[in-house]
């Protein structure tokens, strides 16, 4: 039997989740963070004892090797336990940690899809600005590790712009925003080659939106456990952060009705058991607004998204530029928050819109432009992973 | 983890997710494979939420191993067994399936307990299935009796064209597996993990496992099996299963553990594999360090920040 006649594993890993499953499904059929908690008591033993620490190991019932969790095992397992520590394998949409990576990789494949790696041909994806040392570096694991028969890494924007090519348009020029856990990218592709001198990538990812909201609510001194309080922002994050159209009415209308805005966190001590209750209050708009106020959150970097987009597609080959803001996607877990395309389409209509007026008055108001039409639209989660599956199946069979 | 576990980690997954949330009707259509071949498909329509279909396909049967109506004898029985009354046999089973249950998640059980307990039976569906005629044979071995009708050898699927060989005794079973691997460092791997596993038997501690053998050749058991399945490249294991082996619960452990070895010593080979390449990355690094270290002269030439990191090139050298 040849792989061709079975579905292909497809494997996404980003900053925050790993999404994987088989080609031909609408759904991955596991999302899980990347996150590994490795034993480290039997890791960094000496050399010479390496007699008794097989003993030790075995009266432990473990082998150090195969001692480890992925993601949320892995968090329960730290949670519950001091002998396991975390380490997040990749940092900035990169691979940090090949042997944390490698191990991700192998509980992937054996325990969540229980897949034999030699039946099947895989696709994983990489960030546009991955270095070819560490697509080489992937491909020898893969091929030499788990003997996998066929190995195909795509670039994960290329793969958002085409969720929406099945459809009833055939486009692949666009430009992708890409907001994950670790990276931000804004990449253009025309006619599905990327415009590699074009990308753009910013400092601030969904990370940072969650630092933020960290900040703020232990700036207000909310009760929450300083050792959950990552976790608790990230939750908060996910569940009730949406974008608003303008900050300083927002306020007005959280200080008006704050029983309708305010939203109460419910959880339970980690270490000891007990719950507590936090209010959640400004950063549900607070949040997200780190993308398009990028000075509420940082000094360092100040640019908003909007004009991040409009100096990419300024500086993409002039053909290409309408075309380009026809056809803004959106990919990535942080672009998930309610109405943001509609901010981020309105901002950047606006950038555009007096610029076209500025070179109108310029040139005496003689010459009139045609209106640029600017469109985002949301490149939802399933819609990717068919795609990515779909793509996955015409790209082997 | 060291065992694979016997449950479909995405199976389970899904069943519990649609028992949880039964009156928001989903359409479900899922496809996918687990190791040595075995298919799932499940499958939820709009018009009928109750009802999940859910159908397996195994592994290609080579010519010796025992099949009636497209799978292992014994398995109907066991399927009945196992599940009762939530789970439906349709005959003839989804085209390209070897079987399709009908599971009605408005007749499990109404406790959590026994539900949850149930539905991981379901996801094992395979342990069920393809572990139906070991089953019959250990439980026939635990009231020391053989399954009349049968005598000498029976072969028993568990990868695609592939088996593995049961010689029933009243008072012992003894099994047999030929271990094929694909790669070349895969069956080095493979064969010596065997003699350490064999090697391991034998400390204190073990003493009630299962005794347990490896050899390049065939061994005596098999001198009436066919000739294309004494075709090893990584030799025999036979482990010799006792009454004491199958008693009560550790029945279904054993016919686990039995019906996926080939499996569970693969996964092994693959993680050994992933273990060395972690080492000889550490070496490398290591190595490279030391290299550094030997470089003359880094010390002395420090960067300043405004220093140019380029010769200029001057007339006289061209």
């Amino acid at each position: 039997m040849d792989p061709t006649s079975r579905p292909a594993v497809v494997i996404d890993y980003g900053t925050g989740y790993t999404k994987m499953g088989f080609a031909g499904n609408v759904e991955p059929c596991f999302i899980s963070p990347t996150v590994v908690a490795v034993n480290e008591s039997f890791l960094n033993q000496s050399r010479t004892s390496s007699k008794a620490n097989r003993l030790a190991q075995h009266s432990a019932g473990v082998m150090a090797d195969l001692d480890f969790f992925i993601g949320e095992e892995a968090l329960t397992k730290s949670r519950s336990t001091n002998t396991y520590s975390l380490s997040y394998p990749i940092k900035h949409g990169q691979v940090d940690n090949w042997d944390a990576m490698e191990r991700y990789w192998q509980q992937c494949i054996f325990n969540y899809l229980r897949c034999d790696p030699e039946d099947h041909y895989f696709l994983l994806t990489e960030s546009p600005l991955t270095a070819p040392e560490s697509r080489e570096y992937t491909g020898e694991i893969m091929f030499e590790t788990f003997n996998v028969p066929g190995l195909y890494i795509a670039v994960n924007s290329v793969l958002a712009l085409a969720a929406g090519y099945t459809t009833s348009k055939c486009e692949m020029t666009g430009v992708v925003v890409d907001v994950g856990d670790g990276a931000t990218h804004v990449v253009p592709v025309a006619d599905g080659y990327v415009i590699g001198s074009s990308i753009k990538s910013i400092p601030i990812s969904g990370k940072d939106v969650t630092l933020f909201i960290q900040q703020l609510m232990r700036e207000r001194g909310e009760n929450v456990p300083p050792e959950d309080s990552f976790e608790v922002a990230r939750k908060v994050k996910e569940t009730h952060c949406y974008t608003c159209s303008d900050i300083v009415k927002e306020f007005n209308k959280h200080d008006k009705e704050p029983a309708k805005y305010i939203k109460h966190w419910r959880g339970i001590k980690p270490k000891t058991g007990a719950p507590y209750s936090c209010d959640i209050g400004y950063e549900r708009f607070l949040g997200p607004e780190v993308f398009f106020n990028p000075e509420i959150y940082s000094s360092d970097f100040t640019t908003p998204l909007p004009a991040v987009i409009d100096k990419c597609i300024q500086s993409a080959p002039i053909d290409t530029r309408r075309a380009l803001y026809k056809n803004i996607v959106l990919s990535g877990g942080s672009t998930m928050f309610k109405d943001f395309g509609r901010r981020l389409q309105r901002d950047l209509k606006k950038i555009v819109d007096t610029r076209v007026l500025t070179s109108e008055a310029r040139l005496g108001g003689g010459i009139k432009s045609q209106p640029v039409e600017v469109k985002c639209s949301q490149s939802s989660y399933p819609e990717i992973c068919s795609l990515v599956w779909r793509f996955s199946t015409s790209i082997y069979a | 983890m060291i065992l694979l576990q016997s449950h479909s980690r995405f199976l389970l997954q899904t069943l519990l997710n649609r028992v949880q949330n039964l009156e928001k009707a989903v359409e479900l259509d899922y496809h996918w494979v687990e190791f040595d071949d075995v298919r799932y498909h499940i499958l939820v329509s709009m018009k009928n939420p109750n009802a999940l279909l859910l159908s397996v396909s195994l592994p290609i049967p080579p010519p010796e191993a025992v099949f009636m109506g497209g799978l292992p004898f014994g398995a109907i029985e066991a399927i009945k067994a196992a599940y009762g009354v939530a789970v439906q046999i349709l005959d003839p089973p989804r085209d390209g399936f070897n079987l399709t249950l009908k599971l009605n998640l408005g007749k499990l059980p109404p406790d959590e307990e026994h539900r949850y307990a149930l539905l991981v039976k379901i996801a094992s569906v395979r342990e069920v299935v393809l572990g139906a005629p070991l089953r019959v044979v250990l439980k026939h071995l635990s009231s020391r009796t053989v399954i009349p009708g049968i005598d000498g050898l029976l072969a028993i699927v568990h990868r695609s064209k592939e088996s593995f060989f049961l010689d029933p005794q009243p008072d012992k079973v003894t099994v047999v597996f030929p271990m094929r691997f694909k790669d070349s460092v895969d069956i080095a791997f493979a064969t010596s993990f065997l003699q350490e596993f064999v090697e391991a038997r034998r400390t204190a501690g073990l003493n009630n496992a299962p005794s347990c053998l490896w050899s390049p050749t065939p061994p005596l058991e098999l001198k009436e099996a066919p000739a294309e399945a004494l075709s090893a490249n990584a030799g025999f294991v036979s482990f010799v299963i006792l009454p004491r082996h199958v008693e009560g619960k550790k029945l279904d452990r054993t016919v686990w553990n039995l019906s996926t070895f080939h499996a569970y010593v693969s996964y092994h080979v693959k993680c050994s594999e992933g273990f060395m390449h972690t080492r000889m990355r550490r070496r490398v690094e290591s190595m490279i360090q030391a290299l550094d270290r030997a470089k003359p002269g880094v010390e002395g030439r420090k960067k300043s920040p405004n220093s140019r990191s380029f010769k200029r090139l001057s007339l006289k050298e061209v």
